[in-house]
């Protein structure tokens, strides 16, 4: 089951390398995402009904995790292919692209797609190396434009990265040898299956410090800060529907990362030394992206940031703990995922139309674009984490976590940045959604498959925003299982 | 038993030869000698995989120490000598910090590293030489990233901090299973091979290969 999942992307990639046309390989893509798609909500649905499902002697797991982050890569994988021929078809026509690169974009993207889908299947904590793998592939990504701005980002993105996850890989060493005292030396001492079970036996002191270098590492790839500093260049230079892809899905495998270790370092060290952890950077990510988006001047940019700030809510909900503060995390992943998707796509249709990322030079995208301007105010009031979206819904319930944990310090530091990110956030949205048209830009929807995408995302945030579907309370609540430990 | 392996003479004497190596990076301005030195390092590395396999009996350390010997002593050393050659880098390092107090801060690293160590005590005092000289690559593969002007340099050390993390981990626990180890190494490798086209790209749209041009992103 597992094993067909991984396959379908790698088939599109290969097909795609074998089309002659610009409507051969967009089919071939679309098809192939199709097929991603849905082999991954029939993983879903059988993890759902049978709670664990281990293929390809061990190699390979789902459970309920590992479910969602398949859910979450697939459906933003699905959309961003639909976006992807839109923005891509319209830069061919321009020619900015030309058919060489347009399908090593289209292969890179699908490649990218089976390493993000590797990340949460391997049983193995060597999940490192899928996690090291989507770096290299998607700093190819970045490179396909050749503008100087472009370069140095994936330049940056490629050092900080394998920096950062070198230290996860210390990490992993250490839980490693932790495992190797209490299991013995064996190929599954690193399987997640086997080491969980046994987590409670680990030193505390060794976990204490692999935990640590984890959360540099891995933390590094997730963007919380102060290693965050890779993550506004990446994001807002990569082709939009990558930028989407990084934001939305490729953070959340990192924090993936993270979250597994946790489970296991708590049950040996206790909670208090992980969640407080969490706590500081949590806090520290959404504090430090407060003046950045206020003082913005790039609208993609802009966007990144905002990640920044979410990463650091979700390891937030994650570190005041509790039934609470674990679903709202969960949850808010994939809100997050949906929500930046949607203002990426947004971003990504005024760029083409301005051919600027500069916000003081957008502005009357409602008069212009009616379509995007609408979608990209309601992603804007939900990313910023107004009601009835269902970004609301998940800060809510973090926040009340907070507050029933006894974390009132910073269950209020939180509340105060967040404020301050919807005002800053929202002023600069404004500035460009409003206001009369620049001259020079002629009214019209870039192309029907970028607005598509985006009305497939929009109806996530709305509908999550006032109902959360019983299977996928459940299907959260299973998530919350797996990971809560106190 | 691995504890014993560590606190003999010749691995002792493989371990102080790796250091040595990590320095003659540290006090060189040519590109080729640097390359060399890392390129002697890896050789060494695969030598006490090999002593550690041979004294276990492990047919999978075996195949790790085979291929440290031939992807990181040969094939990436390789790469980057196709590099230098395609690039017509110019030979001379530019340093942001002098040879001498880069050879000061090293050396200050590497009694940090062996007391950090030596305070953890989580393991014994043999294989604690060469869990500390691991802890020295691994920052001293970080402080030559932050050092040195050019973008291979960098490449280089994370090469040298991988390095590290290997002689860790086969100090440590005899290596990892061999499974992640093949994936690593497969890593490592497309990783050299991308940066190697970043790099390509780089020079192609700066006209040179000095980190210092990258600077126009910020806010």
């Amino acid at each position: 089951m597992i094993e067909y999942l991984l396959l379908a992307p790698v088939l599109t990639g290969i097909l795609c390398f074998l089309t002659r046309s610009k409507k051969q390989v967009e089919t071939v893509s679309l098809i192939g995402s199709i097929a991603t798609l849905i082999l991954g909500l029939i993983l879903v649905k059988n993890v759902y009904q049978n709670n664990v499902i281990i293929s390809w002697t061990n190699a390979l797991f789902a459970d309920a995790f590992s479910a969602f982050i398949v859910l979450i890569v697939s459906i933003v994988g699905f959309v961003a292919s639909v976006y992807s021929i839109g923005y891509m078809g319209h830069e061919f026509k321009h020619g900015i692209m030309d058919l060489r690169k347009l399908k090593i974009y289209y292969i890179l993207f699908h490649i990218f797609m089976f390493t993000m889908l590797l990340v949460g299947v391997t049983n193995n904590l060597g999940l490192w190396i899928a996690i090291e793998m989507t770096t290299l592939v998607s700093a190819l990504l970045m490179i396909l434009h050749t503008k100087k701005s472009s370069v140095e980002a994936a330049w940056k993105y490629m050092i900080i990265c394998t920096v950062g996850i070198t230290f996860a890989l210390f990490g992993t060493i250490l839980t490693y040898y932790g495992a190797v005292k209490i299991l013995g030396e064996s190929g599954d001492a690193l399987n997640w299956t086997s080491l969980i079970a046994v987590a409670d036996q680990f030193d505390p002191t060794i976990m204490k410090l692999a935990f640590i270098f984890i959360l540099i590492g891995y933390g590094t790839k997730a963007g919380l800060a102060p290693m965050h500093t890779w993550l506004p260049d990446a994001h807002s230079e990569a082709p939009t529907p990558v930028s989407a892809l990084l934001s939305g899905v490729l953070l959340n495998c990192a924090m993936y990362g993270i979250i597994r270790f946790y489970t296991i370092a708590t049950k040996s060290t206790g909670p208090a030394f992980t969640s407080n952890l969490l706590i500081i950077f949590g806090l520290l990510s959404i504090g430090i992206a407060v003046p950045f988006i206020i003082l913005q001047e790039d609208y993609k940019r802009m966007l990144a940031y905002s990640s920044v700030e979410h990463m650091g809510i979700i390891a937030l909900g994650i570190g005041f703990g509790g039934v609470l503060g674990v679903f709202g995390a969960i949850l808010h992943m994939f809100n997050h995922a949906m929500t930046k998707s949607l203002m990426f796509f947004g971003a990504g249709n005024v760029l083409l139309k301005h051919e600027t990322k500069e916000i003081d030079k957008v502005s009357g995208i409602m008069k212009s674009m009616p379509a995007t301007g609408t979608m990209l105010l309601i992603g804007g009031l939900a990313i910023t984490g107004s009601p009835p979206f269902g970004i609301f819904i998940s800060e809510f319930t973090i926040l009340s976590a907070g507050f029933f944990q006894g974390n009132i310090i910073s269950s209020v530091l939180f509340l105060l940045f967040i404020i301050m990110i919807f005002a800053g956030f929202f002023y600069n949205l404004s500035k460009m959604i409003f206001g009369t048209p620049k001259s020079g830009i002629v009214p019209g929807e870039v192309s029907r498959w970028t607005l598509g995408a985006m009305v497939i995302v929009a109806v996530f945030v709305i509908v999550l925003g006032v109902y959360i579907p019983p299977f996928f309370y459940d299907m959260i609540m299973k998530v919350v299982a797996v990971i809560r430990v106190i | 038993m691995v504890e014993v392996v560590f606190g003999s003479k010749i691995m002792q004497l493989l371990i102080a030869f790796i250091l040595v190596s990590t320095f003659m990076i540290l006090g060189s301005t040519r590109l080729y000698s640097c390359v060399r030195a890392f390129g002697i390092q890896s050789f060494l590395l695969a030598c006490v995989a090999g002593i550690v396999a041979y004294s276990t009996g492990k047919y999978d350390i075996y195949i790790v120490a085979l291929l440290t010997l031939i992807i990181k002593s040969a094939v990436i050393p390789y790469i980057f000598i196709y590099i230098i050659r395609e690039i017509k880098v110019k030979k001379e390092i530019e340093l942001y910090v002098n040879i001498s107090p880069s050879l000061i801060i090293g050396g200050t690293l590497v009694v940090i590293s062996y007391y950090l160590i030596r305070s953890i005590s989580i393991i014994s005092e043999l294989s604690s030489l060469a869990l500390s000289a691991s802890m020295s690559l691994v920052s001293i593969g970080l402080f030559i990233m932050i050092s040195r002007k050019k973008a291979l340099m960098q490449m280089l050390g994370i090469l040298i901090m991988e390095n590290g993390l290997f002689l860790g981990a086969i100090s440590l626990t005899n290596g990892m299973p061999l499974l992640v180890e093949l994936g690593i190494f497969f890593d490592v490798l497309i990783g050299v091979l991308i940066m190697g086209i970043l790099i390509f790209r780089i020079n192609k749209t700066f006209e040179s290969i000095d980190t210092d041009l990258l600077k126009n992103l910020i806010g």
